[in-house]
């Protein structure tokens, strides 16, 4: 294991089947003990990544490390660093809960079974003498959950973690990575529900067609202001760059700004420019999501 | 090996009643056939006692029931052992532990559930290999089983010793070895559990039909009946031969067991060197 804070690395990670390309030239970082999430449609390549990080998939080319192992020909101790949830969850309908539990924890040589049947039946509310079989989906995906939070790794790969979930599942499950990011394993969250991706992580991936499109800070996202400001008459004035505003987007006389920087002077230069009118506000996760993915984005053509 | 001891356990689970029925199936098989060989023997007996010192009736008799000498029991026990009932209970054990191994598991979507855990590749092969040639040993184990209990309720005139039933039972487990090799491979390098069922199905149907083909006795003197019968693994499994004629067994283990093995290396090579999809 390196000391480095780069836990998970990529280097121009690629994917080729013959006939589609499911990830072109992946190289992204993620560091240890941050929550990052994977965002994007069917399609665009999450879970190609996340299954060439375990090792289940050979790269075309581009490389990918974890903990400093090589993905592919360092498997095995890849997954010993990694605890997985699949995104589309099966498990053996035959064994009860309980005894799959006991498997897939003797698969990690017997490590987390107490915990993992602690998490199950008193946060998930499972019954683990039942056959799986008779567990709805919703109720397969907590206890596949309850495994990954219980086993002892470093990081938690979690693919679509509350898609079967109720409302009340979901916010333990998102307070469960909180927990877990507070006992210092790193989590990589793939998902669908943006404002869950929002409340929980640190830096968001946009993926779009199997390429990275964007990565976004969220603490950073969190002191966005945006700003909509209208001049008054006469001349716009000069903006002074040390106040970080930039212009997103023009419309006739209103102009769309983002600011990331400190707030007083942002506050004392606009009590002196010849501002008609000022809206101030945020810009949630789903904004960011539609310069990439929206309904007028065309297939070919994405903002950098 | 806490891992791998719970793979066997998982693969154990898993096959425990299609193991039962079929252990059950050919133990009961192995009891009928030395039934009706003793209710034979017993008729064969009684019209021989009927006209005793007349030579050429009982040679007429025995050979109205298509026998050119008369045979010891162990040789009527074990022309029943070719029966169709006992190779189709074999392959179907083969056939199904082979396909399910990898390709199946990748349908069903759980082979992510086990080998996104630290378990690599080869031990969860091995394991399955294990349970699926253990299964092969106790499916000839049972149909001999069968036939020596049935010998302490019935009467032959030359009862079989253990040894003697042992062989073609261990002769019986092998002929799954190389069935299960190729629907393995097959199993190894696909993702849908119905193609590699399909080639071990196949090839196991062809290999049987090139076999009886290869017994017709009006073909005996055609020049493709030799290729026909060496391309057919069924070749390997002569009960009859085996405890009349001395065949030895090694040759036939040592053929079957070569099969077996080449396929499963290869097996294991090509599940090593794969990409495991989502299911789907």
């Amino acid at each position: 294991m390196v000391d480095d804070d780069r836990l998970i690395v990529t280097e121009g990670l690629t994917k080729v089947y013959p006939r589609v390309r499911a990830l072109q030239s992946l190289s992204m970082t993620i560091r240890r003990r941050e929550v990052f999430g994977l965002l994007g449609p069917n399609g665009s390549g999450k879970t190609t990544t996340l299954r060439l990080l375990l090792g289940l998939l050979r790269p075309t080319s581009g490389r990918a490390t974890v903990g400093g192992f090589e993905c592919w020909r360092q498997s095995l101790e890849v997954r010993r660093l990694v605890s997985y949830l699949q995104g589309e969850l099966r498990m053996y309908g035959s064994m009860t809960g309980q005894g799959l539990l006991e498997l897939l924890c003797d698969l990690r040589d017997g490590v987390g079974l107490d915990r993992a049947v602690a998490i199950a039946e008193r946060i998930m509310k499972l019954e683990l003498g039942r056959r799986v079989r008779t567990y709805s989906t919703g109720m397969k995906q907590k206890l596949a959950l309850a495994q990954v939070f219980a086993d002892p790794v470093e990081i938690l790969i979690l693919d679509e973690p509350t898609s079967a979930l109720d409302p009340s599942a979901r916010a333990t499950v998102l307070e469960l990575v909180q927990e877990a990011r507070a006992q210092g394993q790193t989590v990589i969250f793939s998902g669908h529900v943006l404002a869950e991706v929002e409340q929980v992580a640190d830096r968001v991936a946009i993926m779009r067609r199997g390429r990275l499109m964007h990565i976004e800070d969220m603490h950073a996202r969190r002191s966005l202001r945006m700003l909509l400001i209208r001049f008054g008459p006469g001349p716009e004035p000069v903006i002074p760059p040390e106040l970080e505003l930039t212009e997103r987007e023009r419309n006739g006389e209103a102009r769309l700004m983002e600011h990331r920087g400190e707030l007083t002077p942002l506050l004392g230069w606009l009590a002196t420019a010849p501002i008609a009118d000022l809206a101030i506000g945020t810009e949630d996760l789903r904004s960011l999501y539609d310069r990439f993915h929206g309904p007028n984005v065309p297939d070919e053509e994405v903002p950098s | 090996m806490r891992p791998f001891w719970a793979l066997i356990r998982k693969e154990v689970h898993e096959s425990r009643w299609t193991l039962v029925l079929s252990t059950l199936a050919l133990f009961g098989l192995g009891w009928l056939f030395v039934y009706v060989t003793s209710l034979n023997e017993a008729e064969i007996v009684r019209q021989l006692g009927s006209d005793s010192g007349d030579i050429g009736g009982r040679i007429r008799f025995l050979r109205s029931l298509g026998i050119e000498e008369e045979p010891r029991s162990v040789a009527l026990i074990m022309a029943s052992w070719n029966h169709p009932f006992i190779l189709i209970v074999i392959s179907v054990w083969a056939i199904g532990r082979g396909s399910g191994a990898v390709a199946a598991e990748i349908e069903r979507g759980t082979l992510d559930l086990i080998l996104s855990r630290p378990v690599a590749r080869w031990v969860y092969l091995t394991a399955h290999i294990c349970v699926a040639v253990a299964g092969l040993a106790i499916l000839g184990l049972a149909l001999m089983g069968g036939a020596a209990m049935a010998l302490r309720y019935n009467v032959l005139r030359q009862p079989p010793g253990a040894w003697t039933l042992l062989q073609p039972a261990i002769n019986l487990a092998a002929l799954g070895l190389p069935i299960y090799g190729y629907t393995l491979l097959a199993s190894a390098v696909d993702h849908v559990r119905r193609r590699p069922a399909s080639v071990g199905a196949v090839l196991t149907l062809a290999g049987f039909i090139a076999w009886v083909i290869a017994l017709i006795p009006v073909l005996r003197d055609t020049w493709w009946r030799p290729w026909l019968e060496r391309v057919s693994i069924f070749k390997a499994y002569n009960p009859v031969e085996l405890v009349t004629k001395g065949q030895t067994l090694g040759v036939n283990l040592a053929i079957l067991g070569s099969l077996g093995a080449a396929c499963i290396t290869l097996a294991f090579l090509a599940f090593a060197l794969r990409d495991l999809p989502a299911n789907g």
